[in-house]
């Protein structure tokens, strides 16, 4: 088996673990994350992209509130070209209490939240599509996050302060010694080996998987996975987050990112986080919910849903999960269970990512008995500087700039050969879906329709595997773009699937190219079970 | 408009162009009223008729003919059995006529497929392919050089060449980056092909390919050789002499410059019959009295504008064309006059769990059910209406895209109803 040795092993590539990994190699430790799949694979990639000002949570949990929105002002200024400014509403729809506008209010004067009550003719001007029927707007400072471009800079400034990163490398087991973990033994899944990591302590950060990695140990870490189903809406419909001025449920939150708005979200809890279903009835929630807050909503096309699940920790067991605090917790399992050199943290948001990763490399330090100052908010992540806040004619902007029109390779996102380039030879984009993640490739309407056969090409010509290699990797990203696709197919979106169907069976015959059907870095599909009951229940493999 | 249409056609893909072409050469006043350009403008510019039966077959299907017999058989209500082969055969030699007749000959029979490299170095089965394409058959193992151009995204030359070279087709690449080509701030197949009309982008091009042919006994381009039918086979055989052997088209995603080809060909054949074809004219709905149409509106500036005629086909094509849509109710709806339509119920049963199943997903079968006179049928298998007919990717019982046999369908069922129009 292949070793390894550092200080410092961190578990899970999505926001808690890449801010960890910062947060380390900038106090100079020697530090190593692994994660199973790409960064932001899991929770992260999946959630809505909404930057909490806090507002969400004035009422309901005022502690999670003000933190919110102290790292809201810390990401602005630190990461403001993974955000966009775009601000928020609460709104007061005919379908909402009228009580607790003034509870949200004081909720949000009392978390230190600047909040600003505007009139209905205000709201309508800045966002001419939101019901005319609603009777009451806030304006708070929510923005939106690009999660995928956020873990790509918190891995990369960890990089350059040395950091050691593994990504499609799965903890199959922690390694133990007596009453101390000293390491982890991962499965590189590219090169499909095992290695052997061994650190002084080994932080989990896998979130909603944190329960499955402590057990490997006989440990018991009680994490409910909350599984919560968006839909995107083809056009940015608005500008501006909106949300329901009313305590959290579903469906209450519109959120504008990059070229679509996104409906969010529900919240219903499931067994186990790899394996969950989006239901026919969640999507069908979100429409009725989203047309509420713009009328004409469900006619709108749509094009893409999925589903994530929130790591919730509650040590003991709940049946509503909306009910478990947003807050984070921090098990430190030397004085919870007696195993020294290993900690988990989980729960949080991804606003709040950076404040957890300060509070967990505090932890380290007082248990290595050494005194180092967290800076991680105080340095911006890399690129910060020449950028501020991206917004969506950032993209244009440079491709016209640079006359890249001819070397556009996904029209939809605007994502270019160079860009492609960067994410394979820069961002560790290891497959199509990879590179997707990093910048948008076969995110727009066409769902890759256009741009796949592109990308997988200029994969070839870097990466130079064996060509079967690449066709699979192309039928594997093509097979994940429909697996978001299949709850949402009707309309203008279903007749744009035929037309990828034209290209990829009929034109270019890509089911008869030589090489496997599909290749374990592909996607895993959502939960057969109580999902849309497919008309054909092959298992996918 | 003195004289009241004979024939109104709804939709301007390759089956409503193939029965306006076959009535207004009969006499029949035909107009062809369209949203826009049908498949010709995004599929290969070659004539499918059956490449894959069982569509899980691994292997493609040698002869179409015996591919069909298998299929009507298993499929009495597929448009093949529904139109018959001998339909198709007739179709498929009067289509090779009018293109010879244009100067950009079809090769190929119902005896035998092609096996054509596709843009990504597949081998795709087709019925009947244009002589521009014919020197890529890979029945031969002759080594072949394939030419990309840098700026030009949808054909890498050397994914082609790796994956042809895998299957036992020796190939070697090239991409190029001529000047002209530089200059362009935008580069797709249509205008590339206008770059190939020039001779000394031609000779440039010549002069480069030359001095890399090495072992190469033939050449592979994107289908960009030529914009019209005629340019095509002039710049063909240009190339062929200045590099020295055969040169051939490989079909790109849209669009599509060999498939605009077929449209222009069909175009003029249509006009110099008499009939006309509208594009812009998306129809809307119709009238009816009885059992018969009266009226097909489009949308106009001022007002809806009516269309009448002594008969109307439908050749708006399925869900791809837009002549049938749905919605996330799970309703699925044939958009000008209503038509019953044969279509899985609810949501839950129009996919699969596999983007590429070789069966295809139950809800792209949507389509109109027709007699063999193909009138659009109710469930008691009688025609709604007397003078409406329907043709193409519109129709029920078939799956186009997973049998390869998208243009064949179109012809075939395009011809009969035309046919059955003719002797009304």
């Amino acid at each position: 088996m292949r070793k390894l040795d550092t200080e410092i092993l961190v578990i899970g590539g999505g926001a808690t673990g890449t801010g960890i990994i910062r947060d380390l190699a900038m106090r100079g430790f020697k530090a190593v994350l692994v994660e199973k799949r790409d960064f932001s694979h899991g929770t992260t990639g999946r959630y809505h992209g909404l930057l909490h000002s806090g507002g969400r949570y004035a009422v309901k949990d005022p502690q999670a509130a003000k933190e919110c929105i102290e790292e809201n002002i810390i990401l602005r200024r630190i990461m403001p070209h993974c955000l966009e400014d775009t601000g928020g509403f609460f709104v007061t729809t005919p379908w909402d209490d009228p009580t607790f506008a003034p509870k949200f209010e004081a909720g949000c004067k009392a978390a230190g939240i600047p909040i600003e009550e505007i009139s209905i003719s205000q709201m309508l001007r800045e966002e001419p599509l939101l019901n005319p029927n609603i009777t009451r707007c806030f304006r708070v400072p929510d923005g939106s996050a690009d999660s995928f471009m956020a873990s790509e800079m918190n891995v990369k400034a960890a990089q350059q302060y040395g950091a050691v990163i593994k990504n499609y490398h799965e903890v199959t087991r922690l390694i133990r010694e007596g009453d101390r973990v000293v390491g982890a033994v991962c499965h590189d899944l590219v090169n499909d080996e095992d290695v052997a990591i061994h650190a002084d302590m080994v932080i989990n950060a896998s979130g909603a998987w944190a329960g499955q990695i402590a057990a490997t140990i006989g440990l018991e870490i009680h994490v409910v996975p909350g599984k919560g189903t968006m839909v995107a809406i083809n056009h940015r419909v608005i500008n501006t987050v909106v949300n329901r001025c009313k305590m959290p449920d579903d469906g209450d939150i519109i959120v504008p990112i990059h070229t679509v708005a996104v409906i969010g979200t529900t919240d219903e809890k499931v067994a186990d986080p790899e394996h969950f279903a989006i239901e026919p009835w969640e999507v069908q929630l979100m429409l009725d919910e989203g047309e509420k807050l713009i009328p004409g909503l469900k006619e709108m096309r749509m094009v893409r849903a999925w589903a994530g699940v929130r790591p919730l920790y509650q040590e003991t067991v709940v049946a509503d999960t909306r009910d478990i605090t947003r807050a984070y917790t921090l098990l430190d399992h030397e004085k919870r269970d007696g195993v020294a050199g290993f900690i988990s943290m989980i729960g949080g948001k991804w606003t709040t990512y950076r404040q957890m990763a300060e509070v967990v490399v505090n932890r380290v330090c007082d248990k290595l008995g050494t005194e180092r100052e967290c800076r991680t908010h105080l340095e911006p992540l890399p690129g910060a500087e020449e950028h501020g806040y991206h917004h969506l004619g950032a993209r244009l902007a440079k491709v016209e700039k640079n006359a890249a029109f001819n070397d556009l390779i996904c029209e939809c996102e605007l994502a270019t050969r160079a860009d492609i380039e960067w994410a394979i030879n820069e961002a560790h984009a290891k497959t199509l879906d990879d590179i997707r993640r990093d910048v948008r490739l076969g995110m727009g309407p066409c769902q890759g329709g256009f741009c796949s056969y592109r990308a997988a090409a200029i994969l070839h010509n870097i990466r130079r595997h064996p060509i079967e290699q690449t066709n699979v990797a192309l039928r594997d990203f093509l097979q994940e773009r429909w697996k978001g696709l299949l709850p949402i197919l009707w309309g203008k979106q279903l007749r744009q699937e035929r037309l990828d169907e034209l290209i990829y069976l009929s034109i270019f015959n890509a089911d008869h190219l030589p090489g496997e059907k599909a290749s374990r870095l592909g996607p895993s599909m959502y939960e057969e079970k109580d999902e849309l009951p497919l008309a054909d229940h092959e298992t996918s493999a | 408009m003195s004289r009241e249409l004979d024939l109104l056609v709804i939709g301007a893909g390759v089956a409503g162009l193939t029965a306006a072409w076959q009535l207004s050469k009969s006499g029949q006043k035909t107009r062809v009223i369209a949203k826009g350009w049908g498949a010709t403008h995004w599929h290969t510019g070659c004539v499918d008729v059956l490449g894959y039966y069982p569509l899980d077959s691994e292997t493609p299907v040698a002869s179409p003919r015996e591919g069909l017999e298998r299929l009507t058989a298993d499929n009495p209500q597929h448009p093949y059995a529904l139109a018959g082969i001998e339909q198709l055969e007739a179709v498929l030699t009067a289509f090779q006529e009018l293109c010879a007749g244009a100067g950009y000959p079809l090769y190929g029979s119902l005896d035998k497929n092609w096996l054509l490299p596709t843009a990504v170095g597949a081998l795709r089965p087709t019925c009947l392919a244009p002589e521009t394409m014919i020197a890529g058959d890979t029945a031969s193992k002759e080594p072949m050089l394939l030419v990309g151009f840098r700026r030009l995204p949808d054909f890498f030359a050397n994914v082609v060449a790796e994956n042809l070279t895998a299957q036992g087709i020796p190939a070697t690449d090239l991409t190029l980056t001529p000047k002209p080509l530089e200059k362009e701030r935008v580069m797709n197949s249509v205008l590339l092909a206008r770059h190939f009309e020039k001779p000394e982008f031609r000779a440039e091009i010549a002069k480069e390919v030359r001095k890399h042919l090495g072992q190469a006994r033939r050449v592979g381009f994107p289908a960009v050789l030529g914009h019209s039918p005629q340019q095509a086979m002039t710049v063909k055989q240009d190339l062929e002499k200045q590099i020295g052997c055969p040169v051939f088209e490989i079909p790109t995603a849209p669009p599509s410059v060999p498939g605009i080809r077929l449209h222009t060909i069909f175009m003029a054949a249509i006009r110099q019959a008499g009939g006309r074809v509208y594009d812009g004219q998306e129809a809307l709905r119709a009238d009816s009295e009885g059992s018969r149409i009266t009226a097909v509106y489009t949308e106009s500036a001022a007002r809806e504008r009516p269309h009448r005629a002594q008969n109307y086909l439908l050749a708006t094509g399925g869900i791809l064309g837009g002549g049938i849509t749905t919605d996330h109710l799970g309703q699925t709806r044939e958009v000008v006059f209503g038509l019953p339509l044969n279509a899985p119920d609810g949501r839950e049963n129009w996919f699969k769990r596999r983007f590429l199943d070789a069966e295809g997903h139950p809800i792209y079968q949507s389509g109109v059910p027709v007699s063999n006179r193909f009138q659009p049928v109710n469930g008691g298998a009688e025609p709604i209406y007397e003078n409406l007919f329907a043709a193409g990717g519109t129709l029920a019982h078939c799956e186009p895209i997973r049998e390869r046999s998208l243009e064949g369908v179109a012809l075939a069922t395009g011809f009969k109803a035309a046919k059955v129009i003719s002797e009304e």
